[in-house]
């Protein structure tokens, strides 16, 4: 393999990864810091998603040419890395905000206070 | 593979390990249960690119189909626990 592509495959490797740990670190530390549900599903769900994306798109520079089929798969788990978080995220903050978690007082607008009916205990564990 | 490409993945992986640590401290002390699951959501996402980075490090696509299959698998438990939430049960 000549030299130059592989310096080329390294730096784009080593961009992609650096990126990657940085949205990482950013979402454990919105995870720690904020203080609601809502507003640390808004970190891991947006942070996270374009993080885990970019490590693995660093495998998939610095295979490339060498190892068959790990950009194909690279690029499947992408897909379904896209499609899964935020199906997840909706998933559980419409149950949360269903079953009442608790919002943080500094909240400034619930849009969605008005249009959502208080949910009764019936509706919820009891059989 | 160069040294100092070797060196900013072992840093990348250690950045990582940080990460993990700050989701398992909000795993423990979450006060909910969706708190929990959105922490694990987001371990799961550190484990995926740990994987890649350690199939980098071994200079082997040998388990680069354990990423593709942890991020299908990786959504259920918190989509589990948001239908137990919402609904009491999981299965109707």
């Amino acid at each position: 393999m000549n030299a130059t592509l592989d310096l080329a495959r390294e730096v784009a490797a080593a961009a992609a990864m650096i990126g990657g740990t940085f949205f990482m670190l950013v979402t454990g530390l919105g995870l720690l810091r904020f203080p609601d549900v809502y507003t640390r599903m808004h970190a891991a769900g947006k942070a996270g998603t374009i993080g885990v994306a970019l490590l693995i798109l660093a495998p998939v520079f610095f295979f490339a040419g060498s190892e068959p089929f790990v950009s194909l798969r690279g690029v499947l788990a992408i897909v379904f890395q896209f499609i899964t978080t935020p199906a997840a995220t909706y998933l559980l903050a419409h149950a949360c905000y269903a079953t009442r978690y608790p919002i943080h007082a500094g909240t400034a607008l619930d849009e969605l206070g008005r249009w959502m009916p208080v949910a009764s205990d019936e509706d919820f564990g009891a059989e | 593979m160069s040294p100092w490409f070797e060196w900013v993945t072992q840093l990348c992986l250690l950045g990582l390990f940080v990460a993990a640590i700050l989701c398992l401290h909000r795993i423990l002390v979450g006060p909910g249960a969706a708190d929990r699951a959105v922490a694990f959501d987001t371990l799961s996402a550190i484990v995926i690119g740990m994987i890649c980075l350690l199939c980098i490090l071994w200079e082997s696509s040998l388990y680069f189909d354990a990423v593709w299959i942890l991020t299908l698998v990786g959504f259920l438990g918190s989509a589990a626990v948001a239908r137990y939430l919402a609904r009491g049960r999981l299965f109707p």
